[in-house]
C-alpha cells in the first residue's frame, strides 16, 4: 500500500508533535513553516528551573524538535508558506518558498553572515542546534537589494531567486497548526511598549536572558533589580474584545519570577494581576512558595511613566493598602497574550473551515477539539486556541491520531 | 504477549478509554468500581475490582485483582489507569451545615437541573451567594460549573447571584466569556484575597467581607448558600500505585510532574495513566489522553508484536540475586528467578542498575564500563589543556554542550564531554579514574525532577559526595570536581559551568 501524505501547516510545537506521531506510524509528512526555523514560539523559551524543574516544557521543545529533524517520514519546509490549498481529500496543496534563504546543503553554520550583519538585525540567529541551518534571513528586515546579501556567505549559501519558488504537493488530510500571534503590546499605548526601552514583553526577556544569562536591561545593560509583571495585556480585554484567558501567561511569570529570584535571590519581582491562573497539578505547593518569593497585586497598573534614568513610574493600587502608590521599577514585563493568527481569515477561506467568535479555528466536536467540520483537516495547538506547550502536544497527538483514523491507518 | 489491554477504573474516561481501545480492536477488560455497565459491547467488565498485585512485564502483565470476594487474575499486555476525581463538598471549611439554604455545588446543580424544585426553591426573587476559592485554590473545572450555574441561576426571574471568590479560574476555552455574561446578566463577583466571615442560623445567613477601599464591612444575607467542593484524585491512589509498581504524583495524582512522562505515561513503561488519573481533566481533556494513549499502545504492541533490543545485559555468573537492581530500577524492569533478569521491553537504558550492582554484573549494551573507561583514557591524551572530562547525561547536558558548541560559545580547550545515557550511569569509578587522569571533571545531570528514569540525577549527586570522601582520604582537592544540573537548551549555562571548572583548576 502506498504510504499516506499529510500535510501539516506550522512547524511549531503542535505541528512537530503531530508531524512525528504521523511518521511513527509510517505516515509521510510535509511539515511546512513560515519562518526559516522549526519551533515556533515555543522554542524561543529558555529553561524555568530553579534549583528543580518547573516543568515549563520548553526542554520537551527541543527534544520533539531533534525528533523531528531526524525521521526521514518528514520534509521539513522552512521559509515556506501556503499558496493554495485544497478544500477536500485528496487536497493539492501549492507551497511557496521565499525568494531569499540560507540554503541548508551548502551553509556551514559559521556564523559569518550573523556576526557581519549584526547591526541591521537581517540574519536571525536560530534556537536549536539542531535546526539547520543555523541561521535564516529575517525577512522583515530585507532590504531592497537582496542581492548584495549574496556576498556575505564565503559558501554562497544564501540564496536569492527573482521570485519565490513555486511547488505542488498532494495530502491525504492535512493538520493546520499555524499557532499563534503575540499581543502587540503598543496598542496599549500607555505602557510605552516600543517606546521605553526597559518595558517589555516575555518573548524579549527571553532573548535577553539567552544573550546574557540575565535579565539585563535593554536601557544600560545593567542587571534588573526590580521588576514587574504586568498580566493579561491583551487578554481578558473587554476593550479589545478580547474575552479569552491567554492561559500560559500565568505560568509564565511566575515560573520566570521564581527562575530569575533563584538565580538572583536580591530581585525584588513583583506580580500584578486579576486572577492567578494554575501551573499544574502541584499548582497549590508552587503558588505557596511564589507568594514567599514575589509580591503579588491584584491590580492592574494603567500607566506607566519613564525616568531619565531609564527607571520606570507607575500608579499602583495595592488592595491591601486601600490607596494608590507611585513606585519605581527598573523593567517592567508585560505578559502579552496570545491572539489568534492574524493568516487564519486567509487559511479559513482556503481550506473552507470556520473560525470561532474570538478568531480561533473552531472545533466541531466538544470532545475533541482537534476535529473541524470538514473530514481530513484537522487542528491542533494554538491555532485552536490558546495553550500550554503540554497541552499543544497532547492536542496534537491528538489530532495525529484523528488523521491516522481518518487515513485508516488505524481503527 | 497478549494485546489484550485492562482499564482500571470506573467513571466516565475509563469507560471512554475501555470503548476507544475496543474499537480500535484490541481486546479490553474495564476493573473497577462504578458505572461500567455503560461500556461497549466488546468490553469484559470486573465490577467492583480492586488491584491487588501486578507482576510480569509490558506485553505480558498478569493483574491480581479482587472482586466482589472473589479473586480474579487477567493477562494484560497494557494497562491504562483512568481513575474519577474524588468530589468532596467543602461546608465544613467555611463553618457550615449542609441544608436547605446551604448547599454544595453538586446539590446545587441537582436542584437547579430538577424542574419541580427549582420552582420551589427559586422563585421570589432569591438571593444566591456563592463561596469558592478560599479553602482551595480551585482550578477551571469548578469554575466552569459555577459559572454555568450563575449563567442559568441569572436566567431565573429576579434571582440574583453573588459570588464571593479569590481567583478566578478562566484558564480553559470559552471561560472569560461566560464570565463576562454572567456579570452582564446581574451577577456580582466580590474578589476577596481572604474568605469572608459566614453565619448560619438556621435559614437566617449572613455573609461579611471588609472593602478595603470602601474602608467598611459589607454585610449581605443571602437566601441560599452554595458553597465550593473540591475535585482530587481518586484516593485509593496511593494503593493502586504500589500495587502497580508506579510513582505517586503531587496532590495524589499517579503521573509526576516529570515532563518525560507527558502526555499519558508513567514510570513503567506499557503502564499509561489518563484523564483524571493524572490530573484534573473534564472529558474533553481526557478524551485527548485517550488517543495519546492509544497511540502509545500501538508503538507498544500494535502489531501483536514486541521489537526491542537489550540495553542492559545480566551476567548470570556474576549475579548472586542480591537484588539492589531490583530495588533501584526505577522503570520496574527488573524481575529474578534464580538470578536478576531485566526485562527488555520495560527498560529505558538509564543504567543506574549498572552502577549500583555490587558485583559489576550488569552492563548496557552502548555504555560498557570498559567503552566508558577507553573514553576517560581518549580524553586524557586529548589535546587543550587543563583536562577536564565532563560526563553529560545524552537527555540534557549533552545537548546543551553541544549547542554550546554549535553556537560558538566560549568552551575550554581541554574539555571532553563523555555521552551518558542518564547521569545514574556515572560509576563513582568513572570519577576517580578521571580524576586521575585529567585535572578536572564535570558530572552534569539533568534538574531534580527532570530526569528521564526519575532519580538518575539523585545517584549522581550522591556519587559524587561519596567521591569528595575518597578525594580527601587521599588528597585530592575536592573543587576538581563539580556536580550541576542543566536542561538541554540551557547553552550558555554549560559553557559557564565549563570555564568555571577551567578556572578553578588553572588556579589549583
Amino acid at each position: 500500500m502506498k504510504p499516506k501524505k499529510v500535510t501539516i501547516i506550522g512547524g511549531g510545537i503542535a505541528g512537530m508533535t503531530a508531524a512525528w506521531e504521523l511518521a511513527e506510524s509510517g505516515v509521510t509528512v510535509d511539515l511546512i513553516e513560515k519562518s526559516g526555523f522549526l519551533g515556533g514560539h515555543a522554542i524561543q523559551y529558555t529553561c524555568k528551573a530553579t534549583s528543580e524543574c518547573l516543568n515549563c516544557g520548553a526542554c520537551s521543545v527541543e527534544k520533539m524538535l531533534k525528533n523531528v529533524v531526524e525521521n526521514d517520514n518528514i520534509t521539513v519546509h522552512l521559509s515556506t508558506e501556503i499558496e493554495e490549498i485544497g478544500k477536500a481529500s485528496p487536497f493539492s496543496v501549492k507551497i511557496k518558498k521565499s525568494a531569499v534563504f540560507i540554503d541548508g546543503a551548502k551553509c556551514t553554520n559559521c556564523g559569518i553572515c550573523f556576526d557581519k550583519l549584526k547591526d541591521t538585525g537581517l540574519i536571525i540567529r536560530g534556537y536549536s542546534k539542531n535546526n539547520l541551518p543555523l541561521f535564516a534571513i529575517n525577512p522583515d528586515k530585507l532590504a531592497d537589494n537582496p542581492n548584495s546579501l549574496k556576498e556575505i556567505c564565503p559558501e554562497g549559501a544564501i540564496v536569492v531567486n527573482a521570485a519565490p519558488a513555486v511547488s505542488k504537493l498532494t495530502a491525504d488530510a492535512v493538520i493546520v497548526a499555524t499557532g499563534f500571534t503575540p499581543f502587540n503590546a503598543a496598542r496599549k499605548g500607555t505602557y510605552g511598549y516600543g517606546r521605553f526601552p526597559n518595558v517589555i514583553n516575555g518573548l524579549d526577556m527571553e532573548r535577553i536572558k539567552r544573550q546574557n544569562g540575565f535579565l539585563a536591561r535593554p536601557s544600560d545593560g545593567a542587571p534588573a533589580k526590580k521588576i514587574a509583571f504586568i498580566q493579561c495585556v491583551g487578554s481578558r480585554d473587554e476593550n479589545l474584545g478580547n474575552l479569552w484567558c491567554s492561559q500560559v501567561c500565568c505560568p509564565y511569570a511566575l515560573r520566570s519570577a521564581e527562575s530569575l529570584k533563584h538565580k538572583n535571590p536580591d530581585l525584588e519581582i513583583t506580580v500584578f494581576y486579576m486572577d492567578i491562573q494554575n501551573t499544574g497539578k502541584s499548582f497549590p505547593v508552587f503558588y505557596e512558595s511564589c507568594k514567599n518569593d514575589i509580591r503579588f497585586i491584584r491590580s492592574i497598573p494603567v500607566d506607566i511613566f519613564p525616568e531619565e534614568n531609564g527607571d520606570l513610574r507607575m500608579r499602583l493600587f495595592d488592595e491591601t493598602q486601600g490607596s494608590p502608590e507611585m513606585e519605581t521599577f527598573d523593567v517592567v514585563v508585560l505578559s502579552t497574550g496570545i491572539m489568534p493568527n492574524t493568516e487564519n481569515k486567509k487559511l479559513s477561506g482556503q481550506m473552507g473551515i470556520i473560525l470561532d467568535a474570538d478568531g480561533f479555528f473552531a472545533f466541531a466536536d466538544d470532545l475533541n477539539k482537534t476535529a473541524t467540520a470538514k473530514g481530513g483537516i484537522f487542528i491542533a495547538g494554538t491555532a485552536q486556541g490558546p495553550k500550554t506547550i503540554a497541552d499543544s502536544m497532547t492536542q496534537a497527538g491528538q489530532a495525529a491520531a484523528g488523521a491516522l483514523k481518518y487515513l485508516g491507518v488505524t481503527k | 504477549m497478549t494485546t489484550d489491554v485492562l482499564v482500571i477504573g470506573g467513571g466516565a474516561a475509563a469507560v471512554q478509554a475501555a470503548n476507544r481501545l475496543s474499537t480500535a480492536e484490541y481486546p479490553v477488560t474495564l476493573a473497577g468500581p462504578g458505572q461500567q455497565q455503560t461500556a461497549g459491547k466488546g468490553v469484559e467488565v470486573i465490577a467492583g475490582a480492586t488491584v491487588i498485585d501486578v507482576t510480569g512485564m509490558p506485553g505480558d502483565f498478569t493483574v491480581k485483582l479482587a472482586s466482589q470476594g472473589k479473586a480474579v487474575t487477567k493477562k494484560a499486555g497494557v494497562i491504562v489507569v483512568a481513575s474519577e476525581l474524588a468530589v468532596t463538598p467543602l461546608l465544613g471549611a467555611y463553618g457550615l451545615t449542609a441544608g436547605e439554604t446551604v448547599l454544595s455545588l453538586s446539590g446545587f446543580e441537582a436542584l437547579i437541573s430538577d424542574d419541580a424544585k427549582r420552582g420551589k426553591v427559586l422563585s421570589g426573587e432569591k438571593t444566591v451567594a456563592f463561596l469558592a476559592g478560599f479553602a482551595q485554590e480551585g482550578n477551571p473545572l469548578l469554575m466552569k460549573r459555577i459559572l454555568t450555574c450563575v449563567d442559568h441561576l441569572t436566567g431565573v426571574t429576579g434571582c440574583t447571584a453573588y459570588v464571593y471568590i479569590n481567583n478566578i479560574k478562566v484558564a480553559d476555552d470559552g471561560l472569560e466569556r461566560l464570565y463576562k455574561k454572567g456579570r452582564d446578566k446581574g451577577a456580582t463577583y466580590f474578589k476577596l484575597q481572604q474568605a469572608p466571615s459566614v453565619s448560619q442560623d438556621g435559614n437566617n445567613l449572613s455573609i461579611t467581607f471588609h472593602d478595603p477601599v470602601l474602608r467598611s464591612d459589607i454585610e449581605l444575607s443571602p437566601d441560599i448558600i452554595v458553597c465550593e467542593e473540591s475535585l482530587t484524585a481518586d484516593p485509593t491512589h496511593p494503593a493502586l500505585a504500589k500495587a502497580l509498581r508506579i510513582d505517586l504524583g503531587p496532590m495524589g495524582f499517579l503521573q509526576k510532574e516529570n515532563v518525560h512522562r507527558l502526555p499519558v505515561g508513567s514510570n513503567r513503561e506499557g503502564i499509561f495513566v489518563v484523564g483524571p488519573g493524572r490530573d484534573v481533566e473534564n472529558l474533553t481533556k481526557s478524551r485527548a489522553d485517550i488517543d495519546n494513549m492509544l497511540l502509545r499502545v500501538r508503538a507498544l504492541i500494535g502489531d501483536g508484536s514486541l521489537s526491542v533490543t537489550a540495553k542492559a545485559v545480566v551476567d548470570r555468573d556474576k549475579c548472586v540475586t542480591c537484588l539492589t537492581c531490583y530495588r533501584c530500577c526505577p522503570h520496574g524492569a527488573i524481575t529474578w528467578d534464580n538470578k536478576a533478569i531485566i526485562s527488555p521491553v520495560a527498560c529505558q537504558g538509564c543504567g543506574i542498575c549498572a552502577s549500583e550492582c555490587p558485583m559489576d554484573a550488569i552492563q548496557l549494551a552502548d555504555f560498557t564500563d570498559a567503552e566508558m573507561m577507553d573514553r576517560v583514557k581518549a580524553a586524557a591524551n586529548a589535546a587543550g589543556a587543563p583536562k577536564i572530562v565532563a560526563f553529560c547525561c545524552r537527555n540534557s547536558a549533552y545537548e546543551a554542550g553541544m549547542m554550546a558548541a554549535a553556537f560558538n560559545y566560549e568552551l575550554p580547550k581541554g574539555l571532553q564531554m563523555i555521552k551518558v545515557p542518564c547521569a545514574g550511569k556515572v560509576d563513582i569509578q568513572y570519577i576517580l579514574n578521571a580524576l586521575a587522569v585529567v585535572d578536572g571533571v564535570l558530572v552534569l545531570a539533568c534538574h531534580t525532577g527532570n530526569c528521564k528514569s526519575e532519580v538518575g540525577n539523585t545517584y549522581a549527586k550522591w556519587r559524587v559526595n561519596d567521591a569528595y570522601r575518597k578525594l580527601e582520604m587521599v588528597g585530592i582537592k575536592k573543587e576538581r570536581l563539580v556536580f550541576a544540573t542543566l536542561a538541554s537548551n540551557m547553552a550558555a549555562d554549560f559553557a559557564r559551568i565549563a570555564k568555571d571548572m577551567e578556572n578553578i583548576v588553572r588556579e589549583l
